[in-house]
């Protein structure tokens, strides 16, 4: 590989690990506080497992997706220097709203809403992870707006060799943007279905005895599965109004496309026609448990299959018809340099990805009895844990 | 504009290194104050609360830096790139310590991840010194050189002690001392006075080199009035998980 290919597959890495964290983020943030809402309304204990048991898995989950996102945005300066040498008036400002605004209030509330448990009022408890789910469609908001001007560099003019902002609100109105934004939102909310429906199949599969907790929650699952997926190629379709000429001629771009229309397609007919005509029975049918299992890690595919079809059909552009990927490069940048911090990011981050996947699914597994979230509240009787 | 927006960027990298300083000193001191076990959870609890609150304001310092100082964000990073690279993997490493170490059983996984806090905390600290030692000296001399190597010595130091000052006012008397919120204050300013001092330094670089005005002004259009929602959610965090009674509790979720 030469020095290009390598910093791109880093980027390529890194960028694809983080949107595997995010997608179900973005899926699992309005479940959980949905839940958090329905437990602070009715005080119900059954509410609480909800929340604190997927809950659980919703932090687990956001762990990989805050370190995989602080390498991201290291690399811009690391690796791509002359995107803000030469689009940093433009492309810098909503990087700059997603770290400043939006991810600092998230992470903010997040640490409140997690070790804030038992000691916050009930209602400000709650305003917690709905301020976190806010803040998080904003980041991924502002994400979508700065990848949008690469795709489509609206709003801003060529002078002295590098671009100015000449109307921000050109940027918020981009045709790459307004139906990209929430096709990955609904992308989100589909895997987030997903990923209950297949947790609680794989439980209910083993004869768990919390059989109306799963239930409840594969039901939920499928419904929302249902929305995001309805949705996802609804603005998919959307999208192709606003997409480059010639995006399509690039080879592994338009096999990406092609997977993730055909299998999504496929897929959203199964859970629209099949699995939410069904959705009173499928938690008592075991046998179909097993396929609702397999079918869990297919939106993620799908998502990153949606990224590469995107991004590849970008090359050989940055900032699609102004820069390429080949001058935006550090100069001075050696395939030394590359390799090494490629090799440190992808080994140390692809091993902690692993080991949060299987730490998603022990948790699982151990099912809603004792959550490690929201435990150790005081005044509260509860059965001693299972494990410390 | 150009000057609220240095003022802006000054006060986020200052409140870094005041904030996340005692996190990365609790670190650090891991292995040496919290000999058991129980010592070790006691520690992490105390500091939990705030580390995802602190270590953000990284995060926003480098969102400036590439939002306000574009041209310089590149030349920054490069200049110390096997340093930033080592610092990100130590962060990782640390973060990845604190959310997975209660996340299965055995003595092996906890004192495995422990120790990542501990040698990523150590990494970030001591990387912390080489790379304001680099920025000093407009990166005209490499981070690896002695008085580099002696400043990151100094900054591990200054964030040790910082993050005992901190134990020993959230946790009065658990590790030997007890402190009050005024002598955190305190060492948070000595533990932000190397950094202060550098950007005191490079302040007229900053400046000149300012994102264009109509940039400019759509940031602060879109940042500057949040900014009061900002410190109010980092005061809430304080006020929340203060000291006294029921201070933090066992377990924790770190």
């Amino acid at each position: 590989m030469d020095l290009l290919d390598l910093a791109r597959t880093q980027f390529a890495v890194t960028g694809g690990l983080h949107f595997l964290f995010v997608v179900l983020t973005l899926g699992m943030a309005p479940l959980v506080a949905l839940m958090h809402t329905r437990w602070a309304m009715t005080g119900r204990p059954h509410h609480e497992a909800m929340t604190r048991f997927w809950g659980q898995i919703y932090v687990i989950n956001y762990a990989l997706g805050i370190v995989t996102g602080l390498v991201m945005e290291f690399q811009f300066g690391l690796a791509w220097s002359g995107l803000s040498h030469y689009a940093g008036d433009v492309f810098g400002a909503p990087l700059a709203m997603e770290t400043l605004l939006a991810f600092f209030l998230e992470s903010t509330f997040l640490g409140l809403w997690i070790f804030g448990w038992g000691r916050l009022p009930r209602w400000l408890h709650l305003a917690c992870i709905w301020l976190v789910t806010l803040t998080a469609y904003a980041s991924a908001f502002f994400i979508m707006l700065a990848n949008s001007f690469l795709q489509n560099p609206a709003g801003s003019v060529a002078r002295d060799g590098r671009l100015e902002l000449v109307d921000f609100g050109a940027l918020l109105t981009n045709k790459a943007l307004v139906f990209s934004f929430p096709h990955v939102v609904a992308a989100g909310l589909f895997t987030g279905g997903m990923v209950l429906v297949g947790a609680s199949a794989y439980m209910l599969r083993r004869r768990t005895e919390q059989v109306e907790f799963f239930t409840r929650s594969m039901r939920l699952g499928v419904v929302t599965a249902a929305i995001g997926v309805t949705f996802t190629m609804g603005f998919g379709y959307a999208q192709f109004a606003g997409v480059q000429d010639g995006k399509w001629d690039n080879t592994g771009a338009a096999l990406a496309l092609a997977l993730m229309m055909e299998v999504g397609q496929l897929l959203g007919l199964v859970v629209l026609l099949v699995m939410l005509p069904l959705i009173r029975f499928l938690p008592r049918w075991r046998w179909a448990h097993p396929l609702l299992v397999a079918m869990t890690p297919l939106p993620f595919v799908l998502s990153i299959a949606g990224w590469v079809a995107r991004e590849v059909g970008r090359q050989p552009w940055m900032v699609w018809g102004k820069l390429t990927v080949a001058d935006a490069m550090t100069p001075g940048l050696t395939a030394g340099m590359v390799t090494a911090s490629l090799a440190g990011f992808a080994g140390v981050l692809g091993l902690l990805a692993v080991v949060d996947y299987v730490l998603i699914a022990r948790a699982i597994r151990r099912g809603p009895r004792e959550p490690d979230l929201g435990a150790g509240v005081p005044g509260e009787t509860r059965t001693p844990a299972l494990s410390l | 504009m150009d000057v609220i927006w240095f003022a802006f960027f000054a006060v986020l990298l200052v409140g870094y290194f005041a904030l996340e300083g005692f996190d990365l000193g609790v670190g650090v001191l891991l292995p040496v104050l919290g000999r058991t076990r129980d010592g070790r959870d006691r520690m992490v609890a105390a500091m939990a609360p705030y580390v995802l609150a602190n270590e953000v304001w990284l995060v926003a310092v480098a969102g400036t830096l590439f939002g306000v100082y574009p041209a310089l964000e590149g030349e920054v990073l490069f200049a110390l790139y096997p340093v930033v690279v080592a610092m990100l993997l130590s962060w990782v490493l640390r973060d990845a310590g604190l959310w997975f170490r209660r996340r299965a059983d055995g003595p092996g996984w906890r004192g495995f991840w422990d120790a990542m806090i501990a040698f990523g905390s150590l990494g970030l600290s001591f990387g912390w010194g080489m790379a304001l030692y680099a920025a000093a000296t407009g990166f005209t001399a490499s981070p690896m050189h002695p008085m580099g190597l002696m400043l990151g010595m100094v900054v591990t130091l200054l964030f040790a002690w910082h993050g005992w000052t901190f134990l020993a006012w959230r946790t009065p008397g658990d590790f030997g001392a007890v402190r009050s919120g005024r002598a955190l204050v305190v060492s948070g300013a000595v533990a932000a006075l190397p950094v202060a001092g550098v950007l005191a330094g490079a302040m007229p670089y900053l400046v000149e080199h300012t994102v264009s005005a109509a940039s400019l002004n759509v940031l602060s259009l879109m940042v500057l009035p949040f900014a009061p929602i900002m410190l109010g959610a980092q005061l809430w965090v304080w006020r929340t998980f203060r000291p006294g009674k029921d201070a933090f509790r066992l377990p924790s979720f770190f």
